[in-house]
């Protein structure tokens, strides 16, 4: 695997993102301009997440300033315009409100709200020790430096909670609850060049990647993430490498 | 607007399977007074068949669904997220050394089961699979060979219909009545890559997807949502292929009916099941045979959910094997990232495969072998694979996700043996009725891993041949059978062939669970031709089975004249 070379990285990445009304490769493309061609339950469906996010019910208002803080940072949208971020903290607020599962638990872990209500805390203690500060306060790099620390399953600084909780489940169990309010929005499918549901309508070039004729081509840039982040990737994605991962969490096939 | 008017909201009082397809007749209520013929538990890929065929042969059938009863129009959304209801979401405990993901990863919940969101890859097991002990001194025989279910498979392919290649080269080799799908750009990718390998593929199935359309339903658009339910009614789900021709012969499918235990009558014969509607009010149906279809996991949980005097440690468990020998394939996702664009969203995310790896090869250090497959997962699915493969988050998830459209992902999948220690145990947890949950506990061992390194490898090898520039991996497992095996001997399985219960001469099992070893096929033709032959033998057998604890061994004739409409006789000549 070519490692990524961070000097330069850094150096090059010095000015600050750029925000964008729509990020990604995919410029004026949109999901939703499509939407009288969907049928009805679908549109409906999708609308919904443009609507005004429901207010909280299971977070306390402490719990989800804190929360929020984290969310910023697990799938961070500094490069969106303020009016086009994807409110993720309601979704999952809602979720865990109505207690819907996901069809199991890991034997070693305790059920979802629980989860989430000791290990927000564990966190937040996390960066007093540390920092002297609620996580809230300490900014986005200090930030980075303890969510990686969970990440790599080196919580640093040690909290009790993680030997109650193996520290990779609780991480994956916050990270899959993002991404599927995230990558389920309109506008993040905007971003990927996803081209959103099809029916009745359908898809027809299938070959080649090419676009159907409601889709738009792709107009790469050089993506840099800000100057300081430590979340972005430690690999060239253009280069040779390989990657392995044991335990999978979740699956379709 | 064009389009049979699936534009327009659904009319009141319509029940629509797919946009043509419609529920006209009412159906069928019998009185919880009424004795039944056959109780069926789990109105799903095997359920839904049995529903149908016995039906047609004049029993009065009931098939209880825990989940809704679907109505395709009103319920199925185009949408991944918005399609969380398809699953079995209860709670559920997972553990062992390898935890399996359930939810979303296994069966459904409603009517048609797992068949509503399976990928619909259709292939047939192959003659070693059902003697694997005998070939390859590992797992267990089977207690009947694959040209027992030959037919079996020839009629299911036709009823389902599936599409595929004339000439499908590996295990028994055969084609398929429909012709195969245009490649999108993940098939291009496996065959390019295997091609320049030289490893042999099919593509454009088999599949259970329609490439032609077939009666009432249309072919496939190639929307690319094919696990969060077909919309469109092109592939296959018992939902619309068995259960309107079962309504149409009287079956009573009962929804939102969630069985909480069989109840033995005085004379030690399966007499009842007792199960919770959709308030929590308890129910009991009577009947003269009960079959339980209801996946790996739902199937042995309301086995040992039924002990009782004289059964403690469950129902048909004399053995001690009721939730034993539970097996998942291994499922690695391989993804590699090319130059140019793939966009694997469109096309059926299963269509093209190879079986080259699937028999054992003494060159190699393990027994049996793997397929390779085409997997194409939705953004959120992708994104949680870019999680696991590469420990994405952050800024790092924003930016791989906007390559989404430069990835192709291909499947290993590959045979885990049956071992006693993985199995489905009860949890003291409950669920919303009282009922104790299931507890799933899952271990590779040494032959799994050495197949799965070297599965993984050769998918590897397959994408950079393609012309990935980058590959990743993530591993993971799919598509759980066993738990309730059949057998000769009464000593170490919990059915025989036909599915009866060694213990109790009226309880049939009929799902995935009845499988003794699991190739490296996905199982969803296998359990329906498997559940087309039980209700042969069922027909076979007539009142038998009723007043009886004789058990015949011998096999049923096949029944070519229970087919549902428009698949009679279709496709291949030599079929009788």
């Amino acid at each position: 695997m070519k490692k990524r070379d961070t000097t330069r990285q850094n150096a090059a990445s010095s000015d600050p993102i750029k925000r964008r009304a729509q990020p990604g490769y995919y410029p004026e493309y949109s999901t939703m301009a499509q939407q009288d061609y969907w049928d009805e339950a679908t549109r409906k469906t999708v609308q919904s997440r443009l609507a005004p996010p429901p207010s909280l019910r299971f977070f306390s208002p402490d719990e989800a300033k804190l929360f929020q803080a984290i969310i910023d940072r697990l799938l961070p949208q500094d490069d969106r315009t303020p009016e086009r971020r994807i409110p993720i903290l309601p979704e999952i607020d809602k979720r865990l409100f109505n207690n819907t599962l996901n069809g199991f638990r890991f034997e070693d872990m305790p059920p979802d709200r629980e989860a989430y209500r000791i290990g927000l805390k564990a966190i937040d203690e996390m960066a007093h020790e540390r920092f002297r500060a609620a996580f809230t306060t300490i900014g986005p790099y200090a930030q980075d430096l303890l969510l990686k620390s969970l990440h790599d399953e080196k919580p640093d600084p040690p909290h009790w909670v993680w030997k109650r909780m193996p520290v990779h489940r609780f991480w994956a169990l916050m990270l899959q609850d993002c991404v599927d309010v995230y990558y389920s929005h309109p506008w993040a499918w905007d971003e990927i060049g996803y081209g959103g549901p099809a029916y009745p309508r359908g898809y027809m070039r299938l070959e080649n990647g090419l676009p159907e004729p409601w889709e738009v081509d792709e107009k790469p840039y050089l993506w840099r993430a800000p100057a300081g982040s430590l979340s972005d990737l430690d690999f060239e994605i253009e280069a040779n490498f390989e990657q392995d991962a044991e335990h999978g969490s979740r699956g379709i096939h | 607007m064009p389009l049979f008017g699936a534009f327009d909201p659904p009319k009141n009082g319509v029940h629509s399977l797919g946009p043509m397809q419609q529920i006209k007749t009412p159906m069928r209520r019998y009185r919880e007074s009424e004795i039944v013929d056959y109780l069926i538990v789990g109105a799903g890929s095997a359920g839904g068949v049995l529903a149908q065929r016995l039906s047609r042969a004049g029993f009065r059938v009931v098939a209880l669904e825990a989940g809704p009863f679907w109505d395709t129009e009103r319920d199925w959304v185009s949408d991944e997220k918005g399609s969380h209801e398809l699953y079995w979401n209860d709670l559920r405990i997972t553990g062992g050394k390898n935890p399996l993901a359930l939810g979303a990863n296994n069966c459904g919940k409603g009517v048609g089961g797992g068949s509503v969101h399976w990928a619909a890859f259709t292939p047939r097991l192959h003659p070693s699979d059902f003697r694997v002990h005998t070939e390859d001194g590992v797992g267990v025989d089977w207690p009947m060979s694959y040209w027992d279910l030959k037919p079996y498979y020839e009629l299911l392919e036709r009823e389902i219909p599936v599409a595929g290649p004339a000439w499908f080269p590996w295990g028994d080799p055969h084609g398929h009545p429909y012709g195969p799908h245009p490649l999108g750009a993940i098939g291009d990718v496996l065959v390019r890559g295997c091609t320049r390998l030289g490893i042999r593929t099919v593509a454009g199935g088999p599949v259970a997807i329609l490439s032609a359309s077939h009666g009432d339903r249309p072919h496939c658009i190639y929307r690319g949502f094919c696990l969060q339910g077909c919309k469109v009614g092109a592939k296959a789900s018992t939902l619309i292929t068995h259960v309107p021709d079962a309504i149409a012969h009287g079956a009573e499918i009962r929804e939102y009916s969630m069985a909480a235990r069989i109840i033995l009558g005085k004379d030690g014969r399966a007499e009842a099941v007792l199960y919770f509607d959709r308030e929590g009010k308890e129910h009991l149906q009577r009947a003269r045979a009960i079959i339980v279809a209801a996946y790996s996991i739902e199937t042995p949980r309301l086995l040992l959910n039924s002990a009782c005097r004289g059964h403690e440690r469950g129902l048909a468990n004399s053995s001690g094997k009721v939730g034993h020998y539970l097996m998942a394939q291994a499922g690695n996702v391989v993804a590699g990232r090319f130059d140019e664009l793939i966009r694997m969203y469109k096309a059926p995310p299963a269509h093209a495969l190879s079986e080259q790896f699937y028999e054992t090869d003494p060159k190699r250090n393990f027994a049996r072998g793997f397929a390779i497959q085409t997997v194409a997962p939705l953004p959120i699915s992708f994104a949680k694979h870019m999680m696991s493969a590469v420990g994405a988050w952050g800024w790092g998830m924003r930016r791989i996700m906007m390559d989404y459209n430069h990835f192709a992902t291909l499947g290993v999948l590959g045979e885990i043996l049956p071992w006693d220690d993985n199995r489905v145990e009860l949890a003291d947890e409950k669920d919303q009725f009282g009922l104790r949950v299931a507890k799933v506990t899952f271990n590779l061992h040494d032959n799994d891993k050495k197949l799965i390194e070297f599965g993984k490898r050769t998918v590897k090898d397959v994408l950079h041949a393609a012309g990935a520039k980058v590959v990743v991996q993530e591993s993971r497992y799919a598509h759980l059978v066993g738990a309730a095996r059949m057998g000769q001997s009464p000593a170490d399985s919990v059915v025989d062939k036909f599915g009866r219960t060694h213990d109790i001469a009226n309880l049939f099992i009929c799902d995935g669970s009845i499988m003794p070893t699991q190739g490296s096929a996905n199982p969803g033709l296998t359990i329906q031709a498997l559940a087309a032959r039980t209700a042969d033998y069922l027909i076979a057998q007539g009142e038998t089975i009723f007043s009886s604890n004789r058990r015949a061994m011998e096999e049923p004739r096949i029944r070519y004249n229970l087919s549902p409409p428009f698949t009679r006789f279709k496709g291949n000549p030599r079929l009788a």
